[in-house]
């Protein structure tokens, strides 16, 4: 492999006699050890020169195996396609690393974010205040370290919360943790000059769940794909391909033809009515609810669609180590075509008439501006890279499923505005639409789980990169013994995205907050309850919980 | 702006009605659906290939002498039916049941006593095609009565502690 090469003779050449102990057993990813003191520098080279983007960094507690802390910083090669990971031993008894976020801003929240969970601290990094633990847990106990249990419960604990001092002569709004358009948990404290936004401070991880953790000690290979699945309500088919594909890359596992191309029909049409999703809550968000009808009205056979090949509207339970649980018949290649027909059909009438709506534009063109290069230095992914004017897309850079094999044009679009980000999506859309036919075509004939008959290899790596409707999904697997990883690291495509938050609304107007946030498409979820109104009579019925409850449990337990 | 806000009435006037009329009427389940599971106590011989496939600790085996107590959180099931998969009996399946909500979790807890003593040749009697479900973790059913056994279901323990702990962790520089 030439490229392959290239990179490392660049690498050993700044840096003779640091890189040891290669390994290449995996197609496509390298992975190097360097020693701690070091690791600043090769990092900050191959970001700076070499253009690497920062992945994330996966800090592992080997002390039952090696005595030491291990951390890893993943970088991914888009044009060379390529991940290398760079690894340090850390001894126990100073658990620390000199930070590359100086350097590496994108690096800031992976390293708070080990010190949180694995108590490497990162020496020099310039904000290294609590980004995941709660305020009330106590400090100095890191709960992915191997002593702790998953269930342990410590002693709470009165903690400042970290804050950001605001500059002066500045009024602070909170927005959040609750907040109408923003419905999941995020806090952000905004600094007003008047109506201008001068500066932010995010915390979030209100609903961490803890789900590394257990897939470090609880579950085994095959139990973590339907686990990793919940971790997103919109993209759970993102998660168990990312997981499962990082073990069998790491495994050497040969996954059936067909199988891939299923894990890649299901991807696209996840994506479809992802994106329909979210043009939809961009028009909520702006208040044009028309959008949000309309879109959501297109987007509901999409779910019927997938209940019908799945069995479930979400969660659709499809993915193993080794393969898919389910094939694709004829009868649902015939739905998924009826399906992609009408909602061409019916979005291209929405698109028409969208791209042209002046009072879209005067919202969203030129809001939320996010320049390629800041762009770049925060290393986010998927249609708000693709927005400010980067091409990368993992599909086509660190192809998975049946990517290889389908092809997929990258829509760029320059305007680094929420305008921009939008017709991105919009435009994948249409792509997609035309992935999911191409997979139809050509899906070959043949079984659908590879045979596994041997155990899985311990203390292997596999990653994965899959492009979720939102951006790239990464995950790290480190192999186990007991048929379980050893270290099963997520990193989530808003993670590098929110970052960039605070950058794309700094000097923005506080009406225009809600959908510059909105813009790099956080997750929404919620549960409402059900209002009736007699057209008749003008009265208003709101059922109340207890009263759902009854009717739901009539008419389940009545059969038995 | 006048021929967007045209085209747009346009959509909306065309448009047709997604919404169903679930809860008062009743909706249909698509062919491949996974419900509650239901099983069947006359099929099962207590192999325990449910319990150790089952991601959400849903089903817990326990050993209590020639007896095996098999109890099903149902509270807890993510409707994977991986239990159905690989089950060698079709003992267990998944129904078209969905509205299983309830104010009390233990409506959805049911148990089920077998009795079943140890294999003479292995000690267990249980095979799959995939390697990885094999019976590999150690961890995958109760070994008798008592809380301290049940493995994964309780997460409620009594709070560390720190007096023995704090030898173990230790306050950092950036901590302060």
């Amino acid at each position: 492999m030439p490229k392959q090469q290239e990179l490392l003779m660049n690498l050993y050449a700044h840096f003779p006699d640091m890189l040891q102990d290669f390994q290449e057993h995996v197609k496509d990813q390298l992975i190097a050890t360097v020693p701690r003191e070091v690791l600043p520098a090769v990092v900050k080279y191959a970001v700076k020169q070499m253009g690497a983007r920062f992945v994330i960094t996966v800090a592992t507690d080997m002390r039952p195996k090696t005595g030491d802390f291990r951390v890893s910083y993943v970088l991914a090669f888009d044009a060379e396609k390529k991940f290398l990971v760079l690894q340090s031993h850390v001894p126990p008894e100073d658990p620390t690393v000199p930070s590359v976020t100086p350097d590496v801003p994108a690096a800031n929240w992976a390293e708070r974010e080990a010190f949180d969970l694995m108590g490497i601290s990162p020496v020099g990094h310039p904000d290294p205040r609590r980004l995941v633990l709660p305020d009330d847990f106590p400090k100095g106990v890191h709960p992915l370290r191997r002593e702790f249990g998953y269930n342990d419960i410590f002693p709470r604990e009165q903690n400042a919360p970290p804050r950001m001092p605001a500059p002066e002569n500045t009024t602070v709004v909170p927005l959040g943790p609750f907040y109408p358009t923003l419905e999941e948990p995020a806090y952000f404290r905004l600094f007003l000059d008047g109506e201008r936004v001068v500066g932010s401070d995010y915390r979030g991880f209100y609903n961490h769940r803890a789900i590394e953790k257990l897939g470090d000690s609880e579950l085994n290979y095959n139990q973590i794909p339907f686990v990793a699945q919940q971790i997103c309500g919109i993209c759970g088919q993102v998660h168990s391909c990312a997981y499962v594909e990082a073990v069998e890359n790491a495994c050497g596992i040969d996954v059936p033809l067909r199988a891939k191309y299923i894990r890649s029909l299901l991807l696209e049409l996840e994506r479809i009515h992802s994106h329909l999703l979210w043009v939809g809550l961009a028009g909520h968000i702006i208040g044009f609810d028309t959008v949000l009808m309309q879109l959501w009205r297109i987007r509901e056979p999409v779910m019927w669609l997938m209940e019908r090949i799945t069995g479930n509207r979400k969660h659709y339970s499809s993915n193993l180590v080794g393969g898919v649980r389910f094939d694709i018949d004829d009868g649902a290649k015939e739905d998924i075509r009826r399906v992609m027909k009408k909602v061409e059909e019916e979005l291209k009438a929405v698109a028409d008439a969208v791209a042209i709506d002046t009072t879209l534009m005067l919202r969203l063109k030129e809001k939320g501006i996010l320049t390629e290069e800041d762009a770049r230095a925060i290393a986010v992914v998927g249609p708000v890279a693709r927005g400010s004017n980067v091409p990368i897309d993992a599909r086509v850079d660190h192809p998975y499923a049946a990517y290889r094999e389908l092809g997929v044009q990258i829509q760029v679009e320059d305007g680094c505005d929420n305008w921009a980000r939008t017709m991105v999506r919009i435009r994948e859309l249409f792509e997609s639409i035309r992935l999911v036919r191409k997979a139809l075509d050509d899906m070959p004939p043949g079984p659908v789980m590879a045979t596994v008959d041997h155990e899985l290899p311990s203390g292997r790596i596999g990653l994965c990169s899959v492009e979720a409707a939102r951006g790239e999904a990464h995950h790290y697997v480190l192999t186990g013994d007991d048929n379980r990883p050893y270290r099963w690291r997520v990193r989530a495509p808003t993670y590098p995205n929110l970052q960039a938050v605070g950058v794309m609304i700094k000097g923005a107007e506080l009406a225009d907050v809600p959908i510059d946030i909105g813009s790099y498409d956080p997750c929404f979820s919620c549960t409402e309850r059900v209002e009736t109104l007699d057209i008749n009579t003008k009265e208003i019925h709101v059922y109340s919980r207890e009263e759902l409850e009854e009717m739901c449990r009539l008419k389940t337990w009545k059969k038995e | 702006m006048f021929k967007a806000k045209l085209s747009e009435a346009v959509i909306c006037f065309r448009a047709g009605r997604v919404t169903l009329k679930y809860p008062f009427e009743p909706v249909k389940v698509p062919p491949k659906f996974r419900g509650k599971i239901k099983f069947d106590a006359r099929k099962c011989i207590a192999c325990g290939g449910c319990a150790n496939v089952c991601p959400s600790r849903c089903i817990v085996f326990e050993d209590i002498g020639e007896v095996t107590k098999i109890t099903f959180y149902l509270d807890r099931c993510i409707q994977c039916a991986r239990c159905y998969e690989v089950c060698p009996e079709d003992a267990i399946w998944p129904t078209e049941e969905f509205e299983t909500a309830t104010p009390d979790k233990s409506d959805l807890r049911s148990e089920m006593i077998q009795w079943s003593s140890t294999c003479q040749r292995c000690g267990r009697c249980f095979e799959t095609d995939n390697a990885i479900d094999k019976f590999q973790s150690k961890r995958w059913r109760g070994r008798g009565p008592g809380e301290a056994n049940k493995h994964g279901i309780f997460p409620i323990k009594p709070p560390i502690d720190f007096a023995q702990r704090m030898s173990l962790v230790r306050e950092s520089e950036v901590d302060q």
